[in-house]
């Protein structure tokens, strides 16, 4: 496996992209070649089949680079499906994710890419700041970075709780942190305002957009549309396992022949 | 520059990750549980075979072939070990389970995946911190030989390294089978009942196989049980300590295959069979490795050492022929008392059968009978004890017997002990200074008090 693949993974929390390091060589080589902009990943025909059911049908979209994706669509739709394949921890059938015009093994996925399963307590007999503390330290986050994590999420008055003891919020919270504390450029989150309340999704929010201004691309599989209209620039809609469409809000209104609609009214009216 | 290597499979420092494991392994429930078993349990079967060596020890007094007979390896250890040994196998599975078991139930094993470790990576630090678990699980195996000890009892270092050793190996190969059943089971509880098939069925295939001629005894010879016996009657097989060490690393890369969730099962049940080829491959190699030695300070698996020094200089090659049934009783004896001696013994033996079944009317007269076959001459006895066969010999190689050394002779070690006063150690002190131990694990960690400042309301 002699190639290396365009990481721009050393992009401190809290810090621009212009800071991060110089890009590698492949990436130099890359861009040099490329002079329209290319996406920063690209996924095709990727497809997924539990014995006879089928839960993900060809499904193909790009993802550019520092965009906050949302992956939306009803329940049962194939999101979670669709992240763990792009993610590598479950295996696609067919299909092909190219990062940076670059195939991608499923075995490299994680050089570039973490994902947050939604619903995991991780070592739930573990204090909240013993897993922090393992995540920082293999992705060797300084004290300061960690400290920045703690204070942006709100997660000091949990620090001595056991996982298991914490409310869904601050289990969520956690979550967003150890993908915070991760250097990847691509995030993937699943469902990653479930268990906020209002006032709380919209603290997220900025804190998502921020990380995206600072160059990490984000791809969020969310069911609630109204969450998803207020966070993402562009949206993949998915329904019983194929993308229904992709755009923007005001390419799917105009693809929908309705200017004035809500994301809500676009998607059942594409699905 | 440092992000960059962090994410670089392979780069991450182990430090992290071990002592993640280690956390996981002291802060559930399990360890602590089996520990406070294990005290009581082995405390009462010190203090039943301390009470019994000192009955027997009692006789002893009178006579000095009896005190000869006393060794503390059969007296002591081996039934305060043993205790251990059935808490190794019906509770430590569920403490080794543990470690990727409830990765596996609470979902952060698609996070570990996600890290830029190798699956074997992450697989040797869950072996090391099981093996440290079963470190922490023979604290009141060890404490015993200090009791020992104290109450003036004789201690052969290398029998009880030996034994402690076998012990240890067995930990580690319960360890890798939990490990693997962990890594192919969607559950715990599905995991556990894996591993104990295959530690409990060991003992069905002990009690139902072993003796039984042919398959069924070559099956019964792979039973886990099997493994400690030779520790036990003191010898250090090199072998038999390269098997069990191939096994356990065939387990461990086995649950590396099949750890990283987001690998085809095809891809998987390719790279097991690879595996199990290089396993059985290395066991082969393995059972090809005769160095043992005899660690016991009564020399039970060596002739008396006059004779081993005059065996070592028989270089022509010793043929015998068998003519026994390998489940015949008579074999046994002639196996512990000469042929594995010899083997040890002399550079040159091979042993060929010739008995093949015993049975009523078979008509075959030479059954019962052993050649021995040395430098062109051979002889032919029924014996199985070395007091007539090492003549034999040595008129088979026309070498002189080698008269006995003097002072030579195992004094034995009786000891009249009142073992009562270890009681309130293994049933009252050992469980409370564990209790004290698992309510220290379950403190809460310092925090730096620059890290409460909130930004997110709550």
């Amino acid at each position: 496996m002699g190639r290396r693949y365009a990481l721009h993974a050393d992009i401190p929390f809290g810090a621009s992209r212009q800071t991060a390091g110089s890009p590698l060589p492949a990436d130099r080589a890359l861009s040099a070649a490329h002079t329209v902009p290319q996406p920063l990943l690209e996924i095709s025909g990727l497809t997924k089949r539990y014995g006879e059911q089928i839960a993900l049908t060809e499904v193909g979209f790009a993802v550019n680079a520092g965009e906050l994706l949302g992956l939306i669509g009803p329940n049962g739709a194939g999101k979670t499906t669709l992240l763990e394949t792009i993610a590598g921890v479950l295996p696609a059938d067919a299909g092909e994710i190219v990062w940076h015009g670059v195939r991608l093994p499923q075995a490299r996925r994680r050089e570039v890419m973490f994902y947050l399963p939604d619903g995991v307590r991780p070592y739930p007999e573990q204090p909240v700041l013993r897993v922090l503390e393992f995540f920082a330290g293999v992705y060797r986050r300084s004290d300061a970075h960690l400290a920045d994590v703690i204070a942006v999420l709100g997660l000091a008055p949990s620090l001595q709780k056991r996982v298991h003891a914490l409310s869904k919020g601050y289990a969520r919270r956690l979550m967003l942190a150890l993908g915070w504390l991760a250097p990847h450029p691509l995030l993937l989150m699943d469902e990653p305002f479930d268990g906020f309340d209002l006032r709380q999704t919209q603290e997220i929010v900025r804190q998502l957009r921020r990380s995206a201004s600072e160059g990490r691309t984000l791809i969020l599989a969310i069911h609630q549309l109204a969450d998803a209209e207020r966070v993402c620039d562009r949206f993949v809609l998915l329904a019983d396992g194929r993308v229904r469409d992709a755009g923007t809000l005001a390419e799917l209104r105009q693809r929908a022949n309705r200017p004035e609609a809500s994301l809500e009214d676009i998607f059942l009216a594409l699905t | 520059m440092r992000s960059r290597d962090a994410l670089m499979i392979g780069r991450a420092p182990f430090a992290p990750l071990i002592a993640k494991e280690l956390r996981e392994i002291l802060g559930g429930r399990a360890l602590w549980i089996m520990l406070l078993l294990i005290c009581p349990l082995i405390g009462y079967s010190f203090f039943e075979a301390a009470s019994l060596y000192g009955e027997a020890s009692e006789a002893a007094t009178q006579s000095p072939v009896v005190a000869a007979s006393l060794s503390p390896l059969d007296g002591i250890l081996v039934p305060t070990f043993g205790a251990a040994y059935v808490a190794v196998t019906l509770m430590f599975p569920f403490v080794a389970i543990r470690v990727l078991g409830q990765e596996k139930e609470s979902g952060a094993l698609h996070l570990l995946a996600q890290l830029p470790y190798r699956a074997s990576t992450l697989i040797a630090a869950k072996l090391a911190a099981v093996f440290a678990a079963w470190a922490l699980a023979s604290i009141p195996m060890l404490s015993a030989l200090v009791v020992w000890r104290l109450l003036g009892g004789h201690l052969s270092i290398p029998e009880t390294t030996n034994l402690l050793g076998g012990h240890a190996l067995y930990g580690l190969l319960v360890g890798a089978i939990a490990l693997f059943a962990a890594a192919i089971s969607e559950s715990a509880a599905t995991a556990a009942i894996v591993t104990l098939a295959f530690t409990i069925g060991s003992w069905v295939l002990d009690f139902t196989l072993a003796g039984h001629p042919g398959l069924a005894d070559w099956i019964a010879q792979l039973s886990l049980t099997q493994i400690l016996r030779s520790f036990e009657q003191g010898l250090l097989s090199f072998g038999l300590v390269a098997g069990i060490l191939t096994t356990a690393a065939g387990l461990a890369a086995l649950a590396a295959v099949w750890l990283p969730p987001g690998v085809p099962v095809r891809s998987k049940l390719i790279r097991s069979a690879m595996c199990i080829i290089a396993v059985l491959v290395g066991l082969g190699a393995s059972s090809q490795i005769k160095l043992s030695l005899d660690v016991t300070e009564d020399r039970r698996n060596s002739f008396p050492l006059a004779d081993e020094r005059a065996l070592a200089k028989l270089f022509d090659p010793l043929v015998v022929k068998v003519h026994l049934a390998p489940e015949d009783p008579r074999y046994a004896d002639l196996r512990r008392n000469v042929l594995a001696k010899l083997e040890r013994a002399m550079p040159h033996v091979s042993i060929r059968f010739f008995g093949g079944r015993q049975g009523v009317g078979t008509g075959d007269d030479a059954y019962g009978e052993v050649e021995y076959v040395y430098g062109g001459r051979s002889d032919v006895s029924r014996s199985t004890s070395p007091r007539e066969i090492l003549p034999l010999l040595y008129d088979l190689a026309g070498a002189q017997r080698p008269q006995a050394e003097p002072g030579a002779d195992y004094p034995g070690y009786p000891l009249i002990a009142d073992a009562y006063w270890s009681l309130p150690w293994f049933f009252g002190a050992l469980p409370l200074l564990v209790a004290f131990a698992w309510w220290r694990s379950r403190r809460p960690p310092r925090i730096n008090p620059s890290w409460c400042v909130t930004e997110v309301s709550t």
